[in-house]
Parts: structure tokens; C-alpha cells; sequence
């Protein structure tokens, strides 16, 4: 035996440690979990304990003073067959997603857009549209929104000057809702900033080229723009979906965390909210926030099995 | 022999014609930016007028301008919780700043896996983590609690900051996804050729092109950490320990006395942070693309 | 990569830790109490006075933490499920049902006589913190309720304010003259979806809103009649519409009376200093109106908000001193006035009545000169009360006013809608 067959040999042998699936599978995936490891604890650690927990409590009687009860599926069959304001909530709440979601990201879009051509006094704008969303869970805000909607307001006065004779806009059942997604509207700033940070990152030169070849502004937005810019439109709609599903704060300082009148504000995070902190009931609060995150877990996993249709990224 | 002529840019109309369109958009885009902005200002004229006017007069008043003028609002609020403001102030401050830390690195960590980095497992830990966003807070609060009550973190800033650090929100984290993979990768195949690990390409490739959307994250998180509430409700008991927003909420009693005027006073001064803070970052949201003149 | 202790350095943090241990017993001792309260600065600076009385008389240290009533409630709700309660809370007959039903408040008999020195305590007064017998919690003032008047309208229609005799049936009397003075505000606010106001209605007619068994004590022909009076007041202009009514969402800046569409709103006796601080008119307090002239008196002098005892709290006769303190004391009740209602125990009365201002005198006198208006305390209410207010009395009234309900279909409404709520298992 010679001192290469030896040498050969080992070589296979620690060729053939290195081919084993676990080794390769180490190699592989060792980069990834690393970088995701903060995550991982994050989620491990303090996250999906309470999850599970909350999933645990959907099934429960609690009351939070004193230890949970298992009720099996009650809750559920409660919401299911014996709940108007479930119901009614559910209305409320798909009718706010709908209307608000698609407004409120055009204006941020549009705005975005505007802003984007550096024009003098940019800065200032961009703070200055910035504003209404620093504001947040105010008091103010529910104070403000009754000067301007309510019988008297400054809305109704405006109007008053066109000879058209306005409703209490915000304490009628028939329009309160429309205050609140002209609320959710009023602080497009988040998604306009986002999609600000989306604008600037489409190189200039593409437009560059593009005018060069004689490119119109119109075509430039349709061909360059826009199809850049499809990785943070579906964030932000994404985003501004789920969060408009759970929309809460608006309601409450606005209602004072009633959701009237009759009903016509009650979200449905703003109900669950009564169930678990007005009326003690924890456990059916827990079964409605499950059922929430179903609903809003379909619509995301449409949102992505779609989104190939129409998202550019740059892979 | 082919002489590569010039490519001509044919543009429809004359010079002048063109200068005078230009200047109409931006004249009538300036006053649609102006009438916006009164309708963005009104709020807060509406806030500082109250905090100047009598206390009888801010609900039955018509008129933004104050019958009177006084600073006693101010003074009234930042003194008068036997906390003065100036520790509220800074205890936001603290949290904020801790926050936006730790978003930062957690966050981008996380979204440089989801984004760049192929593992088994990946697309079921992306869904999961997208899951975390969208369970209403209200019902894994208790538990929440029970679990940091268990650590001995009530009563600290702990629960409010530690968890950033584990990148817990999946808000910031799918925000840098979307980012991520709108950076071309041939930048990362040519670095992995010339040798670089996953880390080089991370901390030298990606972060330094990410600018814009860090300084959107980092905007975000100090704003939303500042406005928070809820959290700091729950988990902070000593008034030593309180926040701005906190500080803010105990000056109204909706069955009794409050002090509106000191609410909207310390409101505005609440916002002043903020929109300093927004204004140092939105340079660096802008600034960030010098380096985008990539060549493609 | 290994973690290097030197010895040195391992002795001194032990010994540290030893002594911080040997030393804690002591600290333990010394322990602080902790109180909770809702309220705003006001309330707030008044507690702390009494605290820091209390502090200096001997007592132990007192952490007092408040909030607002909004954030209140979810907060005590968490750190008692987290097994963090407070040693003392304030307690609002609300809640108190349920909060002693789960004994997340400990009852206080033993202490009565004792670390509670009650011999001058309204008798009313100790009964209105009893759940099923046993007392639960300390009330801290008594209030009953009471219109809220703006006196500046009533001068300008010049007829005499709301007083003891005045009914219902005068309503629309006033209306017209509020008419021919030119004042384009209603008289009175929508009370149809006021709990207190359709409590004290039922009383007059010998009726109550709760048997001492928790069952409804009125009929479905009541609740028809009293949403048929408020449509015809509507109707006619005597009370404020229902868009104006809605604009109505709890806190005392939102209420018809400081938004200047009323001048009359049902509310509480103790809540007249806060009102007057956010409206420039002068204002003044009265009692419900009567359903006839000679009708009996529905009101009752009912705890503003009691103190309680937690149920996990270590030194509960701590705790019930520092509230024998609260409600006895005579310089407490000087520092804490009338701000959370009449004190209760008669002697602090005697020596509070003297210091008080215009207002806060109305008040007191107000509460203590009822007389044939004052009935008998109702049995506390069922734990679903406040569901069956908030949820199903309100939204009703709200539909009737805006026209989408008919006054007995609301009635039924109301009356089995009630009835369901309490028989749902808890």
C-alpha cells in the first residue's frame, strides 16, 4: 500500500462525510438560520406562546379574574348563529377595508408621485402631509373630527355655502362610517412615504434612457415607474388590508368605545375589545380574534398566489 | 463604414410652449399642495389655539383665534403631575431610540434571510411570521403579560424594548423583504464569485444600497414607539417610569375634572420629537440613492 | 468564548447578594401599599395629599398609580389576571358585582368595627357596597343623580329653572318659551337612552330596573311607554334630535350641555364643579322631573365610587386602614372635598360643610335636602347590568330616535333583549 492510495482513501472517506445529508444540510441551511436566529428566538420565546395561548382560550370561559374554563366550541357556535353584532361588525368592517384601503392608497400614491419631481418646498410638503398620521391616537382627534362633521361643523358650513343643507355627518348611522375612512384617508402618510422610499430607489438613469429614446412622461410612468414600483404597491396594500381589518383606535376615541351610533362604528377589533375588557369575556374575544386572523390569512394567501401576476421584483 | 449618428430627441412643440405648460403644472400643483396643506394644518392650529385659550372657551369658542393669550396651559401641564414632563420626555426618548436600534438590526437580519438567502424552510417561516401580523393584540395581551410577569420584566421598559430586538415586528421585516428583492442580484452573485460570505454581501452589499427604507424603519419605529400607548400602559406602573403619551392620558377624566388645556399644550410639545426626528431622516430617505446610478 | 470571573470579583458580588438577601426581610416589612385609582390631576392631587397625611400620621407608604377611566379598566382587568393586583383599588358599582363574585376584592366585614371605624357611616351608604350580603367595598361619597342646568338660558326665556315640583309635562311649556326668547337650543337632552333617568322614572312609579334577585322589575309596557314620551318630546322640538343625541359618547366635553345643544342634561350631583370648568354659562343642579306632581320621590343617595380591598393583597388591615383614613379622617376630607361625592361618615360632613365654595355647597346641599324625592336604595344590580345598559338600552334608543325602530317594537326589544342577557350563562 502506498502513502496516495492512504491518502486516497481518507480523501474519499472524508468526501463521503462531507456528502452526508446532514453535513450538506448544515452547509446549506446553517447561513439562513443564522441570520434568521434573532427572529426565531423572537418568535419562539415571545411570540407563539401568547398565540397558542390565545388559540387555547378560544375555547374557554374566561373571565380574566379567575382561571379559564373549557367550553369547547361554544364560542365559535355562538358567533356563528346567536351574534347580531358580530354580524353587524363583520359589515362594518368589510365595508371600512373596502372603501379605504383603495382610497387611501391612491391619495398616497398620488401624493408620493407629486412629491417625487422635487419641486421647491419639498421637504416642508412631505413633513406637512406627514403631520395628520403623527397625531395618532389623540384625543384631539375625536375632537377635531366632531368640529368638522358634525351638524354644525366646518364641513356642513362649507356646504352651506353651496346652498346644500348637511347631515351630522358623524353621529348619523347612515354616514359615521364614512367619517372614520375619511379619518384612515386623512393619515396616508405611512404608505406615502413608503412608496416615496419605493420612487427613489428606481434608478434615474432608466428615465434618462427612456427620454433619450423619446419616451413620453405618461409611457415612462406606465413602462419604468409603475412596474418598479409593484414590490411596494403590494406591500402597502398588503399592509394597509390587515391593518385596516384590524383597525381599532379611530373607533374607539371617536365613539369613545361605543361603535355607535347603532352599531354603525363598531369594528370589528372594537367589538372584540368590549367582549374582552367591558363584558369579561375573554374566551369568546379569543374565538373572534381567531376567526379574524383566518379571514385576513385567505385574503394575504390570495394577495401572494396572485402576485406573480402582476410584481416585478428584480430576480 | 457606418458612422453611428447622434440619436435625435424629437420633442413635440415648441421650447416655449412646453416652458409654459410647465409652469401651469406647477402652479396649479403648488395650490392643490397648499390646499392640502390647510386641511393637514387645521388639526394642529386647532390644537396650539386651544392651548393658549381659556379652559371655559376651548369647546363653546367659533373661532380659531383665542379671546385671550396665556402660557398657563403649558406651565400647568409640564409641572403639574408631581412627575414633571421633562422625565416623560425623556423616558419616550429611552424607548425610542432603543427601539429604532433595535428594529434596525434585528429586522434587516430577518429580511436579508426571507429575501436573499435560500434555506429549507423558508417560505413556511416567512407565512408564519406574516401570521404574527395579523392577530388582533388585544387577546394575546394576558398572556403576554403572564409570560413577562414571569420574567420579572413588568414594571420595566423590558417588555417594551427587548422584543425589537428579537424582530418581532413583522411590519419592518416584510417592508425590507419587499426592498431586498428589488436590488438587482447580480450584485450578490458577482460578490459570492469574488469570495464574500453571506455576511459581506449583507453588511457591505445590501445594508449600504437599503438607506431608504432604513431610514423609512427606523422613521416608523420611533414614531409609533413615541405614540404608543397601550403597551406602556400595561407593563409600566411607577409614574417615574411613564412615557409622554402616557403622561398625556392622564390628564383627561371622562367622569370628572380635566385639564384640557394642559392636554393640548403637552400634545403639541409631544409632537415637537417627532417631527424633528422625521425631519433629520427624510435626508437620508432622499440622500440614500446617490448610490443608486447602477449600471444594469 | 468564556465568561472570566476572577475570584475577587465572584467574592464581592456573592457577599453583595448575600447582604441585599439578609437585608430584604427588613424591606419587606416596610412595604409600600399600592392604591389605584381612576381620575385625572384634579383627583389625583387630592389622593396624593390624603397619602401623604397618612405617610406622615405613621402609616406605610402608600404607591399610588391612577389613570383614566377608559384605560383604567382593561389595566386592573390585566394585573389582576396576571396575579398583580393592587392592594387598595377604587371600585365602581359597575364592576364591583363582578369583581366580587370572582373574589378578585376581599370582603371587609371582618375589619368593621375594628380597623373600620364606621359609627357615623350612612347606613345607606355601607349598604350600597354590599354584593349578596357581605361588604365589599367603602363608599367614598354619595351623589344622587341630578339635571345639569345652564342657568344663562333659562334667565334668557325668563322662567325659573327646573325645581323640585317641576314634571315631566312642564317640558314642552319651557320648550315654547326657549321658543319666544329666540334660544335655538333644546331644552333638554335626549334621556331616552339614559340608564339613571329611566331608573328614576320606573321608581316614581313604584317600579324599579332590578328585583334584589336580579331579575327585570318592569314590563315591556313600561319600557314601550318610556321610549313613546321621548319620540313625542323629539317630535316636538323639547329635546335635541337624534343626529345631535349621537354626538353623545360618554365624556363630559361630548354631552349636550357643554356642545351647546341643551340646556338641561341628566347626569350626577358631584359631577357640577367639572362641568363648570369646561362652560362659561353658569350652571346649577336639580332633581329629575316628576311624573306628576305628587309622585314619589325615585331618587336614592347611591356611592360615587367605593374603595376595595384586593383579593391577593398581603396586609389587607393595612389596606383598610388607609381607607378608615380616607373616610374618617376629618383633614383628609378637607383636602379631598366633595370632589368624588358627600362624604359619607356625618362628622367629616360637619366639618367640611363650612370650607366649601358656592359650588361645591349646591352640591352638598343638594344631596343632603332631598327630601321627598329620596326613596329607598335599590338592591345592587346584576352583574349584566352594564351589558344590558351599553349594549341593548342604548342601541334601542338610538334606533327609536332615529326612526328605525317604533317605540314598542323597542320596548319588546328591550324587555326580552334584557332578559336573554341575563339568562346567558356568565
Amino acid at each position: 500500500m502506498t502513502a496516495r492510495s492512504m491518502s486516497t482513501s481518507t480523501v474519499s472517506s472524508q468526501r463521503a462525510v462531507n456528502n452526508a445529508w446532514w453535513s450538506r444540510a448544515w452547509t446549506n441551511n446553517a447561513p439562513g438560520y443564522l441570520f434568521l436566529l434573532p427572529w426565531l428566538i423572537g418568535f419562539l420565546g415571545l411570540t407563539i406562546g401568547p398565540i397558542i395561548s390565545s388559540f387555547y382560550l378560544s375555547f374557554t370561559n374566561f373571565d380574566l379574574l379567575t382561571p379559564p374554563r373549557w367550553i369547547g366550541a361554544d364560542n365559535y357556535i355562538r358567533m356563528f348563529t346567536n351574534d347580531p353584532k358580530f354580524v353587524a361588525s363583520i359589515r362594518v368592517t368589510l365595508f371600512f377595508v373596502v372603501f379605504s384601503v383603495p382610497l387611501k392608497l391612491a391619495f398616497a400614491l398620488g401624493v408620493a408621485l407629486l412629491l417625487n419631481r422635487g419641486m421647491r418646498g419639498l421637504p416642508l410638503y412631505r413633513a406637512l402631509f406627514y403631520l395628520p398620521s403623527l397625531l395618532g391616537a389623540s384625543v384631539a382627534i375625536a375632537i377635531l373630527w366632531r368640529q368638522l362633521f358634525a351638524g354644525d361643523g366646518l364641513v356642513n358650513q362649507v356646504l352651506a355655502n353651496f346652498g346644500i343643507e348637511g347631515p351630522s355627518w358623524i353621529s348619523n348611522p347612515r354616514y359615521s362610517l364614512w367619517t372614520l375612512i375619511i379619518l384612515s384617508i386623512w393619515q396616508f402618510g405611512s404608505p406615502m412615504i413608503i412608496f416615496l422610499a419605493g420612487l427613489r430607489q428606481i434608478p434615474q438613469d432608466m428615465y434618462e434612457a427612456a427620454s433619450l429614446d423619446g419616451a413620453s412622461k405618461s409611457r415612462m410612468f406606465w413602462k419604468i415607474t409603475l412596474p418598479l414600483l409593484t414590490p411596494v404597491v403590494f406591500f402597502n396594500a398588503i399592509i394597509q388590508t390587515i391593518e385596516a381589518f384590524k383597525s381599532f383606535t379611530p373607533a374607539f376615541i371617536i365613539s369613545g368605545g361605543t361603535g355607535n351610533p347603532i352599531n354603525s362604528t363598531l369594528f370589528y377589533t372594537l367589538y372584540l375589545f368590549q367582549e374582552a375588557f367591558g363584558y369579561f369575556r375573554m374566551g369568546y374575544a379569543s374565538a373572534l380574534a381567531w376567526f379574524l386572523l383566518l379571514l385576513v390569512a385567505a385574503f394575504t394567501a390570495f394577495s401572494f398566489l396572485t402576485s406573480k401576476y402582476w410584481v416585478h421584483y428584480d430576480e | 463604414m457606418t458612422s453611428e449618428a447622434p440619436r435625435l430627441t424629437v420633442v413635440t412643440g415648441s421650447d416655449a410652449s412646453t416652458a409654459w405648460r410647465k409652469r401651469t403644472f406647477s402652479v396649479i400643483s403648488h395650490a392643490l399642495l397648499i390646499a392640502a396643506s390647510i386641511l393637514m394644518l387645521y388639526p394642529l392650529l386647532w390644537l396650539l389655539s386651544a392651548s393658549f385659550r381659556p379652559e371655559n372657551e376651548i369647546f363653546n369658542a367659533t373661532s380659531l383665534w383665542p379671546s385671550s393669550w396665556s402660557l398657563d396651559a403649558y406651565f400647568r401641564g409640564w409641572n403639574g403631575l408631581r412627575v414633571s414632563f421633562s422625565v416623560f420626555f425623556l423616558n419616550s426618548f429611552v424607548i425610542a431610540i432603543l427601539c429604532v436600534v433595535g428594529n434596525l438590526l434585528a429586522c434587516s437580519l430577518a429580511a436579508f434571510a426571507f429575501a436573499r438567502v435560500p434555506f429549507r424552510g423558508r417560505k413556511f417561516w416567512f407565512a408564519m411570521m406574516l401570521m404574527t401580523l395579523m392577530l388582533p393584540g388585544q387577546v394575546t395581551l394576558i398572556p403576554q403579560y403572564v409570560l413577562f410577569r414571569s420574567l420579572g420584566w413588568i414594571d420595566t421598559i423590558l417588555p417594551l424594548v427587548a422584543p425589537k430586538f428579537l424582530a418581532v415586528d413583522g411590519f419592518f421585516i416584510f417592508l425590507m423583504v419587499q426592498f431586498f428583492r428589488g436590488i438587482p442580484r447580480e450584485l450578490d452573485e458577482a460578490a459570492m464569485m469574488d469570495g464574500c460570505s453571506w455576511w459581506r454581501i449583507y453588511w457591505k452589499i445590501m445594508l449600504p444600497l437599503s438607506v431608504p427604507v432604513l431610514a423609512t424603519a427606523a422613521v416608523f419605529t420611533f414614531i409609533w414607539t413615541w405614540d404608543d400607548f397601550f403597551a406602556p400602559l400595561i407593563y409600566l406602573n411607577e409614574m417615574k417610569q411613564y412615557t409622554v403619551m402616557l403622561g398625556l392620558r392622564t390628564f383627561t377624566d371622562s367622569t370628572g375634572e380635566s385639564d384640557f388645556g394642559g392636554l393640548f399644550a403637552m400634545s403639541v410639545l409631544s409632537l415637537v420629537p417627532i417631527f424633528v426626528f422625521f425631519l433629520l431622516f427624510q435626508r437620508l430617505l432622499i440622500e440614500g440613492i446617490a448610490t443608486t446610478g447602477m449600471k444594469r | 468564548m468564556t465568561f472570566r470571573v476572577d475570584r475577587r470579583q465572584f467574592l464581592m458580588g456573592s457577599t453583595a447578594l448575600l447582604a441585599a438577601g439578609a437585608f430584604s426581610p427588613v424591606l419587606a416589612q416596610d412595604s409600600s401599599l399600592r392604591l389605584l385609582f381612576w381620575g385625572s390631576q384634579a383627583r389625583a392631587d387630592r389622593t396624593y395629599g390624603v397619602t401623604d397625611l397618612y405617610t406622615k400620621a405613621g402609616g406605610p407608604a402608600i404607591e399610588g398609580e391612577f389613570l383614566a377611566w377608559n384605560d383604567y379598566w382593561p389595566k386592573l382587568a390585566t394585573q389582576t389576571a396576571g396575579g398583580n393586583a393592587p392592594d387598595v383599588i377604587q371600585m365602581d358599582y359597575r364592576y364591583i358585582v363582578e369583581y366580587a363574585n370572582r373574589v378578585a376584592i376581599a370582603p371587609m366585614d371582618d375589619f368593621v368595627g375594628s380597623a373600620l371605624e364606621l359609627a357615623d357611616f350612612d347606613a345607606d351608604q355601607l349598604e350600597g357596597g354590599k354584593v349578596d350580603g357581605k361588604l365589599y367595598g367603602i363608599s367614598l361619597g354619595a351623589n344622587s343623580v341630578a339635571l345639569m342646568i345652564n342657568t344663562a338660558d333659562f334667565e334668557k326665556a325668563g322662567i325659573p329653572v327646573p325645581g323640585p315640583t317641576t314634571t315631566y309635562a312642564d317640558l314642552p311649556a319651557m320648550a315654547e318659551a326657549f321658543k319666544a326668547a329666540g334660544i335655538e337650543k333644546k331644552v333638554i337632552a335626549d334621556g331616552s337612552g339614559s340608564e339613571p333617568m329611566f331608573e328614576n322614572w320606573l321608581r316614581q312609579r313604584g317600579k324599579a330596573l332590578y328585583t334584589a334577585d336580579g331579575k327585570l322589575a318592569w314590563e315591556a309596557a313600561d319600557a314601550t311607554e318610556w321610549f313613546t314620551m321621548w319620540a313625542d318630546f323629539r317630535a316636538k322640538g323639547v329635546c335635541v334630535s337624534a343626529e345631535d343625541q349621537a354626538l353623545d359618547t360618554g365624556p363630559l366635553e361630548t354631552t349636550m350641555l357643554t356642545l351647546g345643544k341643551a340646556a338641561v342634561i341628566p347626569s350626577n350631583s358631584n359631577q357640577l364643579v367639572a362641568f363648570q370648568a369646561i362652560n362659561q354659562d353658569k350652571l346649577t343642579i336639580s332633581n329629575f322631573p316628576r311624573i306628576a306632581a305628587d309622585a314619589p320621590g325615585g331618587h336614592y343617595r347611591k356611592p360615587s365610587m367605593f374603595f376595595s380591598i384586593g383579593g391577593t393583597a398581603a396586609n389587607k388591615e393595612e389596606a383598610a386602614k388607609l381607607i378608615n383614613f380616607f373616610v374618617t379622617s376629618k383633614e383628609a376630607s378637607l383636602v379631598l372635598g366633595v370632589e368624588r361625592g358627600i362624604p359619607c361618615s356625618a362628622g367629616v360632613r360637619e366639618a367640611l360643610a363650612p370650607t366649601l365654595d358656592e359650588q361645591s355647597q349646591t352640591a352638598l346641599n343638594f344631596v343632603a335636602n332631598l327630601g321627598d324625592l329620596l326613596g329607598k336604595l335599590p338592591p345592587s344590580p346584576p352583574a349584566k347590568a352594564g351589558e344590558i345598559d351599553a349594549s341593548l338600552f342604548r342601541t334601542l334608543s338610538q334606533e327609536v330616535a332615529f326612526g328605525a325602530r317604533t317605540p314598542e317594537d323597542a320596548g319588546a326589544a328591550l324587555f326580552t333583549g334584557a332578559n336573554d342577557i341575563l339568562s346567558r350563562a356568565a
